[in-house]
C-alpha cells in the first residue's frame, strides 16, 4: 500500500471538497479577531483550533460571520450568537452550551453529526444542513480559539453532599455501580481532550444533566463506540445531576486568557 | 504455632484470574470459597483512572503493580554447572501482586491454542515420525481442543473478545486465522481498528500469499455485558496497557470480569495482604488439609479446607508445591519426579521497521492487542520437513505503545547515546513499528525449577531456583521464523530502514534482565502419565486428590501463543469437572 | 540555606562545559526557578557536576535541550534520595557472587551507594570530568561504558554506566512530576503527547497529531506541568513513585 503525504495538521483527514469559500465581507476587523489570531501563536490553543488545517485568517473571518449569521449560506438561517452568545457563552437554561474554547474538532463533528441525523436536534440539524463544510469547519475553529473563562454564572444551592458525591464520580468514578471516573477521558480538571473530547469543567449543569438523559435513553448515540451511553446507563438521575452540578462549579481555565497570554511572552520552546 | 481458623470448603490461593474464576464458579456451586491473595485490594475505577495511571516512571520502570522483589524472587543460572544467583530486580518477566494479579496489567493478546499443540508429541510423531523430538521433553497435554472448546469460548464470551474469526464450526470464515480450531461461536465483537503500520503491514502480507487478521483482543470494541452479567466499555486506545491497569474499564480484567460480580456473594471471602506459606498435609500425605499463610496482622494462621486450589502465579505454584513437599521434586540426573519438570519459556525476537516521513505510525495511539498477526509460521501450520525443529510463532505487526522511556527505536547502526543516537530517536519514532515473532518454547530437560540451596526469601523459605536456557529448537525456530518476518518487513512500503533483534540467537545466552515476556510456563505440567506430570488431565494432583492446579505452569511446553487463552480454558475445564463430579464424590478422577 | 543555587554548582561547569547553562535562549526556556533554590537532596556538588558532565555527553543539546538542561540531574537527585535510591525493588540478601551478565544486578549496593561510590573512585584522582573539554568527555564516557581502565573495587563501571544511562533516560522522558522533562523537553522532541490519552477516533488515520504534550500534573492551557514543586515538597509525588 503506498500511502499518500499528508498535508493535513490535524488528524481529521477529510477532503475539502468543493465547498463554497466565502470570502471575507468587507467589515473592518474587530480588535476580539487580532485578539484570536494572537492567541493562535499558543500551542495549546492552535491545535484545539486546528480541524483540518491551521485556521487563518480568512477562516477565523468566515467563522465569525457564520456565528452572525451572515455568511453565505449559514446566513439564511440562524445566527449561532442568537442562542449561544456572542462570546460563545451559552445559557443555563439547558438547552444552549457554551462552546468557547470548546474542542474544535468536537464541535466540527457534532455540526456533521446534526446534519446527518447522528445527533438529533430539530433546531441544530436544520442549521447545520445549510452550512457548508468549511463553514462548519470555520465556525467551529471560531469558538474553539475563544478564551474560556469561569462565566458568572449563580449557581443554585444544592446540598454539599451531593456535590462531594459528583466530585467523587468526577476523580474516581464507583467501584460499586461499574463507573469509570470521568476524568479518564475529559481530562485530569475535567478540561477536555482535544480533538475529540469535550470539557465538562464550568459548563452548563442543566445542559450536561439533559445530555447524559439523551445519552441514557440512546436519543443521543453519537460518540466513538457508545461508551457515554454504556456510563450514562449506570447512573441513577441523582447521579447525573451530582457530577453536571459538580463539573459545572468546577473553573475551566483550559484556554484561559492570561495563561495564554503567560505563555505567549516565553520564547519559543525550541 | 498457627492459629487454626474455621474450616472452610475450598480455599484458594491467588487473587488473579484463574482464582476469582474459580471462586466464582465454586461459590456458584454452593462451594464457601476462602481466596487468599498477598497483596492489595484496587479496583479499576478507583486506582487505575487516567492520568495518574498514565504514569511511565511509576508503572513501566518502578513496576509498581508487580511482586516486591525484595520479599518475592527467584534466582537463576542458565545450566547446572552456574552458580544460581538472586534475580535482584525484575526484568526479563513480570509477576504481579494485587487483587487481579498479572490479570491486571498484561495487553489482553487472547489466543486460543491449535489443535495440534495440544497432541503436540503424537501429531508431531505421526507426521514426522517420534525422531524429530529426540532430547525433548515435549508431550500431549491430556485434554483436546474439542473437550477445551466449549470453555475457551465461555472466556472469550467473559472477557468480550474482539476479532474476526477464521474457522466457525469448520467452516473457513474471511478475513480471520485459517489456522485456528473450529469455533463454535464467532467473536462476541468486531476486532479493533488498524493503524497505519498495521494497513501496510495487512497489504504486503496478503500480496506475499500469507493470511493477516486482526490479532485476537480483550481490549473490548464496544460496549459489552459479558457472561457473568459485568459491564466492559469501549477502548480508547490509549497506549498504557501492559504493565498498568484500565480506568476505562475497556481491558478485561479479573477485577470488571469476575470479581466484581462475585465479591457479595455469600460464599465467598477475600484475605487480602496475606502471604500462603505452605500447603499442609495430612498425616498419610494423601491429601492436603489447608494452608498456612501470614495474615495482614503479620500473624500466622491455619485455614483448614476440605480443597485446596493453586491459583498464584506459574513460578509461584511450583514454589508452594516445591516447600510444602507436594508431589515429587524433578532431578535432571535422572529424570525421575515431577514438579519444576518442563519449565518453559517464550522465544521471542522482531524486526523493526522504520518509515520514511510518509508514515505516521504514532506509536502512543496503541492498545495492548492492537495487532496485525500471521499464523502462517506458528505450530506445525507449515512443512518441518528438514526443517531441524519443530513448533513456531506467531507474526504480527503490533502497535501496544509509544511510552518514551521504553520506547526508544533507532535504525541499525545507530550510537546507543550520544548526538546522533539523539537525532535518530527524534526522526524515528513517530514513523515505526515492531513486528513480533511471538515463539513457542519446546521443555528440555535441562531446563527446570527447583529450591535453592542458598538462598531465602523474606519469609526464610529458600528462593525458587530456575535453570533455563534457549532450547537449539527454539534457536533455530527464531531465526527461521524472523527471517520471514523481516521480509514481510522488507516487502513494506515507505520502509528506509529495517533492525532485527533476537532473544535467542546463536551464541547468546537467555538474561533475565531485558524485558522479554511474563509467560513462563510448565514446572507442574498436565498429562495423563504420573511419570511425566504433575497433575492429571482435569487439573488435579496425581499424589493428592484434594489439591487443583491452575494457570500456565499446567502447559507440557509452552505454545507459539500468549498464555492466558489457553490457561483459562483449562481452568472452566477443571472447574467443570470439579462442580460436576469431584466435589460430589471427593476422590482421584484418574487412576495412576 | 539561602545562598544555594543548584545553576550556580552546574554553572562550575566551566566554559568547555555546558554553554546553554549560562544565561541564554536555552536557558530562559526553563521556567523552574523554584527547584533552583533548593538544596540538593542527596547530590553534593561534586556528584551533580559529574552526573551533568557525563548527562550532556548521553544526551547533548541541539534543537532540544540537554539532559542537564531538561532537569535530568534535578531528577537523578530525587530519585537516589529516594525509595528508587535506597533500593525499593532490589533483593539485597547475601552472599553476593560475581555473575554472569545474564543474572543481571550482583552488587552489594543501592542505586544510591553505587552512584556515589563510583563516582568518588573515578573522580579520586587529580582530574575531574567536568574538567575535561568535549571530546575528552566522550572519550571518558564512551570508555567508562566498555567497562576499560577502570578499576572501581566493587563497582563494574558497565554497571555504573548503564545504572546512570538509565536514571538519565528515564529524567528526560518521564512526566515533569519528577523533576526532570521540565517543559516537556523529552516528549517535545519526539511527539508523545503525555498522560491525558484519547485516540479512539484516530488511531487508525495516517496523519500528525501535533498536540502539546499534557503531563498528569498538567497545568490547563499552558505548556508546562505543576511538576518540580510537587516533585521536592509534595511528599505525594515522592513516596507515590515508588513503594515497591
Amino acid at each position: 500500500m503506498k500511502l499518500a503525504r499528508t498535508a493535513i495538521l490535524a488528524i481529521a483527514s477529510v477532503s475539502l471538497g468543493s465547498a463554497a469559500i466565502v470570502q471575507a465581507q468587507d467589515q473592518t476587523e474587530e480588535p476580539e479577531m487580532s485578539e484570536l489570531e494572537r492567541r493562535l501563536d499558543v500551542d495549546s490553543v492552535l491545535f484545539n483550533a486546528t480541524i483540518k488545517e491551521e485556521p487563518d485568517d480568512d477562516l477565523l473571518e468566515l467563522g465569525r460571520l457564520v456565528a452572525m449569521g451572515s455568511s453565505e449560506n449559514g446566513g439564511s438561517g440562524m445566527a449561532c450568537i442568537t442562542c449561544h452568545g456572542v462570546d460563545g457563552e451559552g445559557d443555563g437554561s439547558g438547552a444552549f452550551p457554551r462552546l468557547d474554547g470548546q474542542a474544535g474538532w468536537y464541535m466540527y463533528k457534532q455540526l456533521q453529526d446534526y446534519a446527518s441525523g447522528d445527533r438529533p436536534n430539530r433546531v441544530m440539524s436544520g442549521i447545520a444542513q445549510r452550512l457548508t463544510e468549511r463553514e462548519r469547519e470555520a465556525v467551529s475553529a471560531y469558538y474553539a480559539a475563544m478564551p474560556s473563562g469561569d462565566l458568572d454564572t449563580a449557581h443554585g444551592s444544592m446540598d454539599g453532599t451531593l456535590l462531594q458525591w459528583g466530585g467523587q464520580l468526577a476523580a474516581v468514578g464507583s467501584a460499586e455501580k461499574g463507573i469509570p471516573a470521568c476524568v479518564n477521558c475529559h481530562g485530569a480538571q475535567g478540561t477536555g481532550l482535544p480533538p475529540s473530547v469535550p470539557y465538562l469543567a464550568g459548563q452548563y449543569a442543566g445542559y450536561m444533566e439533559l445530555q447524559l438523559e439523551l445519552w441514557t435513553d440512546g436519543t443521543r448515540d453519537n460518540d466513538a463506540m457508545d461508551v457515554m451511553s454504556t456510563i450514562a446507563k449506570k447512573m441513577t438521575e441523582e447521579d447525573m445531576r451530582a457530577v453536571s452540578e459538580y463539573y459545572a462549579r468546577v473553573s475551566n481555565p483550559a484556554t484561559d486568557g492570561a495563561e495564554a497570554q503567560a505563555e505567549y511572552d516565553m520564547p519559543a520552546a525550541e | 504455632m498457627a492459629t487454626e481458623l474455621p474450616k472452610t470448603d475450598v480455599v484458594i490461593v491467588g487473587a488473579g484470574w484463574t482464582g476469582l474464576a474459580a471462586a466464582k464458579e465454586l461459590a456458584d456451586a454452593g462451594q464457601r470459597c476462602v481466596v487468599i491473595e498477598r497483596g492489595d485490594w484496587r479496583h479499576d475505577a478507583t486506582n487505575f483512572g487516567a492520568p495518574e495511571e498514565h504514569d511511565e516512571l511509576k508503572y513501566a520502570r518502578r513496576k509498581e503493580h508487580m511482586i516486591d522483589t525484595p520479599t518475592k524472587t527467584l534466582s537463576f543460572r542458565n545450566n547446572s554447572d552456574q552458580t544460581a544467583l538472586p534475580m535482584r530486580r525484575l526484568g526479563s518477566f513480570l509477576p504481579g501482586k494485587g487483587l487481579g494479579g498479572a490479570g491486571i496489567h498484561w495487553n489482553g493478546q487472547l489466543w486460543r491454542p491449535l489443535p495440534s499443540d495440544l497432541q503436540m508429541r503424537s501429531h508431531y510423531a505421526e507426521r514426522y515420525g517420534e525422531s524429530i523430538l529426540d532430547g525433548m521433553n515435549v508431550q500431549d497435554w491430556g485434554v483436546t481442543y474439542d473437550e477445551l472448546e466449549p470453555h475457551l469460548d465461555f472466556f472469550d464470551r467473559v472477557c468480550g473478545t474482539a476479532g474476526v474469526a477464521g474457522n466457525l464450526n469448520g467452516e473457513t470464515q474471511e478475513g480471520g486465522n485459517p489456522f485456528e480450531g473450529p469455533r463454535s461461536a464467532d467473536y462476541p465483537n468486531p476486532p479493533m481498528k488498524a493503524s497505519p503500520p498495521l494497513q501496510m503491514f495487512r497489504d504486503t502480507a496478503a500480496q506475499m500469499g500469507y493470511n493477516p487478521f486482526h490479532m485476537p483482543s480483550a481490549n473490548v470494541t464496544k460496549a459489552y455485558e459479558n457472561a457473568y452479567g459485568a459491564q466492559l466499555h469501549p477502548c480508547t486506545y490509549c497506549g498504557f496497557c501492559e504493565r498498568f491497569g484500565c480506568g476505562y474499564f475497556a481491558k478485561a480484567d479479573p477485577i470488571i470480569c469476575i470479581y466484581d460480580v462475585v465479591k457479595d456473594h455469600e460464599n465467598f471471602e477475600l484475605r487480602m495482604n496475606s502471604q500462603v506459606l505452605r500447603v499442609e498435609k495430612s498425616a498419610d500425605g494423601k491429601t492436603a488439609t489447608g494452608v498456612t499463610y501470614i495474615d495482614e496482622n503479620g500473624q500466622e494462621v491455619f485455614q483448614p479446607a476440605d480443597t485446596v486450589c493453586l491459583n498464584a502465579y506459574a513460578l509461584w505454584n511450583v514454589h508452594l508445591m516445591l516447600v510444602s513437599g507436594l508431589g515429587t521434586p524433578y532431578d535432571p540426573e535422572t529424570g525421575e519426579g515431577t514438579v519444576g519438570r518442563n519449565y518453559a519459556y517464550q522465544t521471542i525476537a522482531a524486526a523493526s521497521v522504520f518509515f520514511d516521513e510518509n508514515v505516521w505510525s504514532n506509536p502512543f495511539m496503541g492498545a495492548g492487542a492492537l495487532g496485525m498477526t500471521i499464523d502462517d509460521f506458528n505450530g506445525d501450520n507449515f512443512d518441518h520437513t528438514d526443517l531441524g525443529f519443530v513448533g513456531g510463532g506467531y507474526i504480527s505487526a503490533n502497535q501496544t505503545n509509544g511510552r518514551p522511556i521504553n520506547y526508544q527505536p533507532t535504525p541499525p547502526d545507530t550510537p546507543s547515546w550520544g548526538a546522533e543516537w539523539k537525532q535518530a530517536v527524534r526522526e524515528s519514532y513517530l514513523h515505526h513499528v515492531g513486528i513480533v515473532c511471538h515463539g513457542s518454547s519446546v521443555a528440555v530437560p535441562e531446563n527446570y525449577l527447583d529450591l535453592d540451596p542458598t538462598y531465602k526469601d523474606a519469609y526464610g523459605q529458600p528462593l525458587l531456583r530456575m535453570t533455563f536456557d534457549f532450547p537449539e529448537n527454539d534457536r533455530k525456530m527464531s531465526a527461521y521464523v524472523l527471517s520471514k518476518a523481516e521480509e514481510i518487513a522488507r516487502n513494506m512500503d515507505n520502509v528506509r530502514a529495517v533492525g532485527t533483534v533476537n532473544r535467542a540467537a546463536e551464541g547468546e545466552s537467555y538474561s533475565v534482565v531485558p524485558y522479554q515476556t511474563t509467560h513462563n510456563t510448565g514446572g507442574a505440567v498436565i498429562g495423563t502419565d504420573p511419570a511425566t506430570s504433575v497433575v492429571n488431565r482435569y487439573g488435579q494432583m496425581w499424589d493428592h486428590h484434594n489439591v487443583f492446579v491452575f494457570g500456565a505452569c499446567l502447559f507440557p511446553q509452552n505454545l507459539g501463543y500468549n498464555p492466558t487463552g489457553p490457561l483459562m480454558g483449562l481452568a472452566y475445564w477443571t472447574l467443570d469437572h470439579m462442580k460436576n463430579d469431584y466435589l460430589q464424590n471427593p476422590r482421584p478422577l484418574m487412576d495412576a | 540555606m539561602p545562598n544555594f543555587s543548584r545553576r550556580a554548582v552546574l554553572m562550575q561547569l566551566g566554559a568547555s562545559g555546558l554553554a546553554a547553562l549560562t544565561p541564554g535562549a536555552s536557558l530562559a526556556q526553563n521556567r523552574y526557578a523554584d527547584l533552583d533554590t533548593q538544596p540538593w537532596s542527596f547530590l553534593d556538588g561534586n556528584e551533580a557536576r559529574f552526573l551533568a558532565s557525563m548527562a550532556d555527553v548521553l544526551i547533548p543539546e541541539d534543537d532540544f535541550p540537554s539532559a542537564s538542561q531538561a532537569g535530568v540531574v534535578d531528577f537523578i537527585d530525587l530519585q537516589l534520595a529516594g525509595p528508587y535510591g535506597k533500593g525499593a525493588g532490589l533483593f539485597l540478601e547475601g552472599p553476593f557472587r560475581d555473575g554472569a551478565p545474564e543474572q543481571g544486578w550482583q552488587v552489594d549496593h543501592t542505586p544510591a551507594t553505587l552512584i556515589r561510590t563510583g563516582i568518588a573512585r573515578l573522580e579520586s584522582g587529580d582530574t575531574r570530568l567536568v574538567d575535561l573539554d568535549a571530546s575528552e568527555r566522550e572519550d571518558f564516557v564512551t570508555r567508562l561504558s566498555e567497562g576499560e581502565d577502570f578499576d572501581l573495587g566493587d563497582v563494574p563501571a558497565t554497571t555504573l554506566f548503564d545504572e546512570i544511562w538509565s536514571l538519565v533516560k528515564e529524567g528526560y522522558f518521564s512526566d515533569p512530576i519528577y523533576g526532570g522533562n521540565k517543559d516537556y523537553a523529552g516528549w517535545r522532541m519526539v511527539g508523545f503527547p503525555g498522560a491525558h490519552a484519547y485516540y479512539a477516533d484516530l488511531v487508525d488515520k495516517n496523519a500528525p497529531f501535533p498536540a502539546p504534550p499534557r503531563g498528569i500534573a498538567h497545568v490547563p492551557g499552558s505548556s508546562r506541568s505543576a511538576s518540580t514543586s510537587r516533585a521536592l515538597t509534595g511528599s505525594d509525588a515522592d513516596t507515590q513513585q515508588e513503594e515497591g
